[in-house]
């Protein structure tokens, strides 16, 4: 892979800003429906991130995202409709809740529990996690779930999509770009070492069990800010938002941008948010076409559709970000 | 104390079979010390046990007169004991420059929330880091490898860069298991001139496993020779060439 030259690599800087700067026109050009479907795209692109952090560069099969996202999305819901907390505070707190989860997750892959078997304890945490919302019922309001209030802090209220869409970019690019930091640093790299070698990595005095520890907890806070998102969004949670659908939809958009990949996570979260929509012109056929497409997308290219951008343009190669082999 | 590591009496017990029984020796500043021994003689479990990876059933290892028995294999690596391994231990994905850096990791400033929010110690450490990288590279003159992945380096390359990255911190204690495993004749001659270089200029003190009796008599100042997981003769190459159960155990009955 080409590697950026400085130049490039300040480009790269000017259009990491661009794009958000120019995403602040968004609202001119959409209506209500597509409003509504852009601020989709955001909390899809930080729950592809964070999926993408643990599978992509860390290695571990482990799929509790879905669980991180629920736990965010339920405790900030808790917060503001039974506590009355204001809901600029409850982002960051379900963020700490969700990392509260990555915590518990990394816990098994640190007893040693890897592969297959951390696959499928962090599937039973996620299903775990689905039957308590069912059935904390004075808490999450069963299958009934929990409205959100629609309380105002400082004059402003999240309930219009544009105003929505303005705190969720803000959310979505300072998570992007601390994530993007901390890939880029020697803490990536030894995220991606331990992967290769985890006894190797041990070896350079790299404490691989922290490394493990702090991208579970990051990947948690990342998706759990997601989920306190996602509860504005929608306005209501309900425990059928945060089962296996949501876990294969996360798990789709993370390999069709690219596993381990930040630029991935956007591409992907963005074309199956997008997807779904334009499909709709094909009634009948949409689950066929979608499934179809996604397939395409993998077959010609592997690596996801950040790898054919990083083709294109060495501007697209990320610091530090390396494909498995 | 004037010796570097001391080793004394360790034994490594797996479930009733004995790999390691009262091993005990000194490595001093700047010293080569080869271990040798046939297949099973507990070599690989004598590095597995110093460097952390196996816990001992008993004895005791120190590092300047503190005891890292107990110690996790990070946290004896940061006390200044780095090792190779014997299948290779690179990251084959990661580039040679990459592999390099994370031999630094350990010693870089800056916290986790330095990294996080893109604060300028960080990202000045990390610069700091891959000049440091380079130079060490161009010593061994593999800074025109630095952007390839290590996965692409032929067999004599990785070793050399997995020496490089190991000895990138500055450690006080080199063990190298089989560095010159599967290389060329001339390669081979190039690895024991880099072993003894970091012993005689950096006073590193080297514990090396090898197989290539010509080489170890060549390198090493002291030989450590192992039978069954026991330490059956220990001297000066010269001393080792005449002893009567090396000869017996070790180079054959011929």
């Amino acid at each position: 892979m080409q590697m950026p030259t400085a130049r490039q690599r300040r480009l790269r800087t000017i259009l990491f800003w661009a794009v958000p700067t120019i995403l602040l026109l968004v609202p001119l050009g959409t209506n209500a429906y597509t409003q509504f479907i852009v601020n989709g795209m955001l909390i899809s692109t930080l729950v592809t991130l964070g999926f993408t952090i643990v599978i992509g560069n860390l290695g571990q099969l482990a799929f509790a995202n879905t669980a991180f996202f629920g736990i965010g999305a339920y405790g900030s819901a808790i917060l503001a409709a039974k506590l009355g907390v204001p809901w600029l505070l409850t982002i960051p707190i379900a963020g700490v809740f969700g990392a509260a989860g990555g915590f518990l997750a990394s816990a098994a892959a640190l007893r040693g529990i890897r592969s297959y078997y951390l696959a499928i304890i962090t599937l039973a945490f996620g299903e775990l996690m689905r039957w308590t919302y069912l059935h904390a019922r004075p808490l999450t309001g069963g299958t009934d779930g929990l409205p959100m209030p629609r309380e105002t802090l400082f004059g402003v209220s999240l309930t219009d999509d544009t105003v929505k869409f303005y705190v969720f970019l803000v959310v979505t690019v300072l998570l992007v770009k601390a994530t993007s930091n901390l890939l880029a640093s020697r803490f990536g790299r030894a995220v991606m070492a331990v992967r290769e070698n985890e006894v190797a990595t041990a070896s350079l005095a790299i404490p691989t069990s922290r490394v493990i520890l702090v991208t579970f907890i990051w990947s948690g806070f990342v998706v759990g800010c997601a989920g306190a998102l996602f509860a504005r969004h929608i306005g209501h949670v309900f425990p059928e938002s945060f089962g296996m659908l949501h876990l294969i939809a996360s798990f789709a958009m993370v390999l069709v941008g690219g596993l381990g990949s930040v630029l991935g996570a956007i591409l992907g979260a963005v074309m199956l948010t997008a997807l779904p929509e334009y499909l709709r012109a094909f009634p009948g056929m949409e689950e066929l076409f979608f499934g179809l497409i996604v397939a395409a997308v993998l077959v010609a290219l592997p690596m996801g559709l950040a790898s054919l951008l990083r083709r294109i343009s060495p501007i697209f190669v990320e610091r530090f970000y390396r494909e498995a082999r | 104390m004037s010796d570097l590591l001391t080793v004394e009496g360790l034994s490594v017990r797996f479930s009733g079979l004995t790999a390691l029984e009262d091993v005990s020796f000194e490595l001093g500043r700047g010293e080569v010390r080869a271990v040798i021994g046939p297949n099973g003689a507990g070599k690989s479990t004598l590095f597995n046990a110093i460097s952390g990876y196996v816990t001992p059933t008993s004895g005791t290892v120190h590092l300047n007169g503190e005891p890292l028995t107990v110690l996790t294999p990070h946290a004896i690596a940061e006390r200044g004991i780095r090792r190779t391994f014997q299948n290779g231990g690179l990251f084959p994905a990661l580039t040679v420059l990459e592999n390099v850096l994370t031999g630094l990791h350990a010693q870089t400033e800056g916290t986790f929330f330095d990294i996080l929010f893109g604060r300028r110690k960080a990202l000045d450490a990390e610069a700091a880091n891959i000049a440091r990288a380079r130079d060490l590279l161009k010593l061994m003159s593999m800074e025109h490898m630095a952007d390839t992945p290590a996965g692409d380096l032929s067999g004599g390359q990785q070793r050399i860069v997995e020496i490089v990255r190991t000895v990138a911190s500055d450690p006080p204690v080199l063990l190298l298991d089989e560095p010159a495993v599967g290389l060329s004749p001339l390669a081979r001659d190039q690895m024991m001139d880099i072993i003894r270089r970091l012993a005689g200029e950096k006073g590193v003190g080297i514990l090396l496993i090898e197989h290539a009796v010509e080489l170890v008599m060549a390198a090493a100042d002291k030989i450590l020779v192992m039978a069954a997981g026991k330490r059956i003769a220990q001297g000066t190459p010269a001393e080792i060439r005449q002893d009567r159960a090396v000869l017996e155990a070790y180079l054959g009955h011929a």
